[in-house]
């Protein structure tokens, strides 16, 4: 017996019930959603094959589609430069010698240990048109509040604000690859004459691009597949998914109110696979751009 | 390492292995039924009716020794979810919970009960359900819920701060006049140490109000053949208008967004057109809380029109023994049944019922004007018969009606925009008109 063959079979025997729930738990239904893709199906009545037309129905006619796309990029393109660069700072800052330093980490990082739901909740009760701590702290300097919450404007800012306290997860991950970079870098850069900045740009920086890099396309599925965060959010209110007037309306959530609020099942599936299709592109476009500017030492 | 001949056997291990797994997994985990004994499945969402529901099916079981009730319990956010999810996994329950708003979505899935009325109408006191209840039991003629609650919408008003006001109490025969009137006296800002109060609420984010005065402008979310959205009609466009003005003209509700929470509860509010009758035990349990309910008010179309809704039970299409379901349904829809419902706070869904509450003088919950609650059934409207109802009145037509509170369209603009939507997707997603 060759040396490949046992140790094939070993490998199949250790992997094969992990294989297998994969094949049925995962394989099976990604396969069945793209059959549904192409059906339409609303669980009432059996499926029936209608080709593209749900991917034609989301494009050229759903009137939620392209504004749950423009919620999402929105969110996107604010929230996950500010939660890198705010993780970033927080993490050179308690990357310093400084005293406290590893409470005021786990300080930094205790909000992330909870769901980004319960962000949501809170943030409806401080942010509140009436008796809301803001307007609360507003009206006693005089100042007329906002409907934060319920104004399409202020909607979205405010959910971008709830999910920066979940940037303990990148704080983190930064604070690990400042600790890797070699202190005599730094010390061969200041008798160069580099000055903070300089140490920073030219040190720091390409050091920690693969961290960045890693916590940019990390951040960016997850900016893309927000649900939770905006789904409490309403729900909290007393008030529909995605309100209002679609203001909040994430794709996440949209899928879900396809798939489980109207039951489209069909035409879940169909948005699942643009969704899936997009985040592979975009993973792709940053590893291909990544190439440019992140330094893995080599 | 495995020599050849225990490798077939180490596959086999594996298999069997998983077979188990999935068996496991999948097999019921409820008991058999007894000897004799059929088990009626009851999908209930769990409403603070719980216990009384418990009760009946206890109560049922005594009077049916041959029948066993297993309650399968849901709360409101998975409700429909898990019950389309049995669907699609061909396990329905014998006997759902169901209502009227998704009649004609859930229709595949009821068994038309109409034979079944027809047969023990006498004996069941079908007559004894009032007109509008029976008509919204129906779908095309065919009966598929048999209902024990319901709701209606309703004037809701606050006696202390009308009388605090210098207000008589609102009256049958009231308009949108009399409310803009009584709602500028009792609408007073706030003040340090004593919060303001709105003459007249305003929901936001579902058609609970604004479909009431759409209607009682005369207008409709549908043209009669439900083939296209009329929200665009004159109308229709002032109902939408008043909704509007009642903040932007009027200044008797409060801004958008600004609406205070439990408003009608914590008295910060004087008047709810519409509300919901599953709020009364809160309400009469709220201290300090004197209020009462009218008719509502006339719109332009000179009636005192608005929702009707029935909740009850559905047989599903595919029960194996109909009869045990339909023994169980009537069971939970006869008189006692209802008068238990109406003693912890609810509207009664039969005539005799509602008779003897209002003759009850002793009755501690629920409105003093329970025979304006009766009388409102005369105007009662159910919810258009359409499968995705909900689905174009929540993600077509309301994020207008958001906008235009927000200042950003016209009333018309927003009738406009509402029907272009909802045209477009029945053009487009329901072209069979369903």
């Amino acid at each position: 017996m060759s040396a490949r063959g046992p140790r094939s079979t070993w490998f199949w025997f250790l992997a094969g019930p992990a294989l297998l729930g994969f094949a049925c738990f995962n394989l099976a239904p990604m396969a069945y959603s793209l059959w549904l893709s192409l059906c339409r199906y609303e669980v009432v009545s059996p499926p029936r094959f209608i080709g593209f037309g749900n991917y034609a129905y989301l494009f050229v006619h759903d009137p939620s589609f392209w504004p749950s796309v423009r919620v999402t990029l929105a969110f996107t393109l604010t929230q996950l430069p500010l939660s890198i660069v705010a993780s970033l700072g927080f993490a050179l800052a308690l990357n310093q010698p400084i005293r406290g330093r590893g409470f005021l980490r786990s300080l930094f990082f205790l909000p992330s240990i909870l769901p980004q739901a319960v962000f949501a909740v809170v943030f409806v009760y401080l942010f509140q048109a009436d008796g809301g701590v803001l307007n609360g702290i507003l009206g006693c300097l005089g100042i007329r509040g906002q409907a934060w919450t319920t104004n399409p404007a202020w909607a979205l800012p405010v959910l971008v604000t709830a999910s920066m306290w979940g940037f303990g997860y990148p704080l983190v991950v930064f604070l690990g690859g400042l600790q890797n970079v070699p202190r005599e870098l730094y010390e061969a850069a200041h008798m160069d004459g580099a000055g903070p900045w300089e140490r920073f740009r030219h040190v720091t920086l390409p050091l920690i691009s693969p961290v960045i890099f890693f916590n940019l396309v990390m951040g960016t599925i997850g900016a893309l597949k927000v649900f939770d965060l905006a789904y409490v959010f309403s729900v909290t209110q007393g008030k529909p998914p995605g309100g209002p007037a679609r203001a909040t309306l994430f794709y996440g959530l949209n899928l879900y109110e396809q798939a489980f609020g109207y039951f489209h099942m069909g035409l879940a599936s169909a948005m699942a696979w643009l969704l899936f299709a997009v985040v592979l592109v975009i993973t792709a476009v940053n590893f291909r751009l990544g190439r440019r500017w992140v330094h893995y030492g080599d | 390492m495995f020599s050849r001949p225990r490798e077939p056997l180490l596959w086999m291990a594996v298999a069997l292995l998983s077979a188990a797994g999935f068996w496991w997994a999948g097999r019921s985990r409820n008991p058999a039924p007894l000897p004799g004994k059929t088990i009626v499945t009851w999908y209930q969402l769990i409403t603070p009716l719980q216990d009384l529901h418990r009760e009946e099916a206890a109560a049922f079981e005594k009077a049916h020794p041959n029948i066993e009730v297993r309650i399968v319990w849901a709360t409101g956010t998975e409700y429909n979810t898990k019950l389309k999810t049995l669907a699609a996994a061909h396990q329905l329950p014998d006997l759902f919970f169901a209502g009227d708003v998704w009649l004609s979505y859930l229709r595949p899935l009821m068994r038309d009960l109409t034979p079944l009325v027809r047969r023990d109408a006498a004996a069941m006191g079908l007559d004894d359900f009032y007109p509008a209840i029976r008509a919204a039991m129906q779908l095309d003629g065919r009966t598929y819920i048999m209902p024990d609650t319901m709701n209606l919408s309703l004037l809701y008003y606050n006696r202390r701060l009308f009388s605090e006001a210098g207000l008589s109490e609102p009256t049958d025969g009231w308009t949108w006049d009399d409310v803009v009137r009584a709602g500028r006296v009792l609408t007073r800002p706030g003040t340090p140490g004593r919060p303001g109060v709105w003459g007249c609420s305003r929901v936001e984010g579902w058609w609970g109000e604004w479909l009431i005065y759409v209607r009682q402008a005369g207008g409709a979310v549908f043209t009669a053949d439900g083939r296209r959205c009329a929200l665009d009609s004159p109308q229709a466009v002032a109902g939408l208008g008043f909704y509007l003005d009642k903040s932007a003209r009027y200044g008797i509700s409060a801004p958008p967004g600004f609406e205070p929470a439990n408003g009608f509860v914590n008295q910060r509010t004087a008047m709810v057109v519409g509300g919901h009758v599953s709020f009364w035990l809160s309400y009469s349990a709220t201290p300090g809380l004197d209020w009462d309910v009218q008719v509502l008010p006339s719109g332009p179309a000179g009636r005192p029109g608005g929702e009707l809704a029935i909740a009850g039970y559905s047989i599903s299409a595919t029960c194996p023994h109909p009869e045990a379901a339909w023994e169980l349904a009537k069971f939970v829809t006869r008189p006692e049944a209802i008068a238990a419902i109406v003693a912890r706070g609810g509207v009664s869904v039969r005539r005799s019922v509602a008779e003897a509450a209002m003759r009850d003088l002793r009755r501690g919950s629920g409105p003093g004007n329970l025979a304006a609650v009766y009388r409102q059934f005369d105007y009662g409207e159910p919810i258009p018969h359409n499968p995705y109802f909900l689905e174009m009145m929540y993600n077509l037509i309301q994020p207008e009606v958001d906008r235009m509170l927000l200042g950003e369209l016209t009333p018309a603009e927003t009738g406009r925009r509402a029907a272009a939507a909802v045209n477009a997707f029945m053009a487009n997603f329901d072209p069979e008109g369903s």
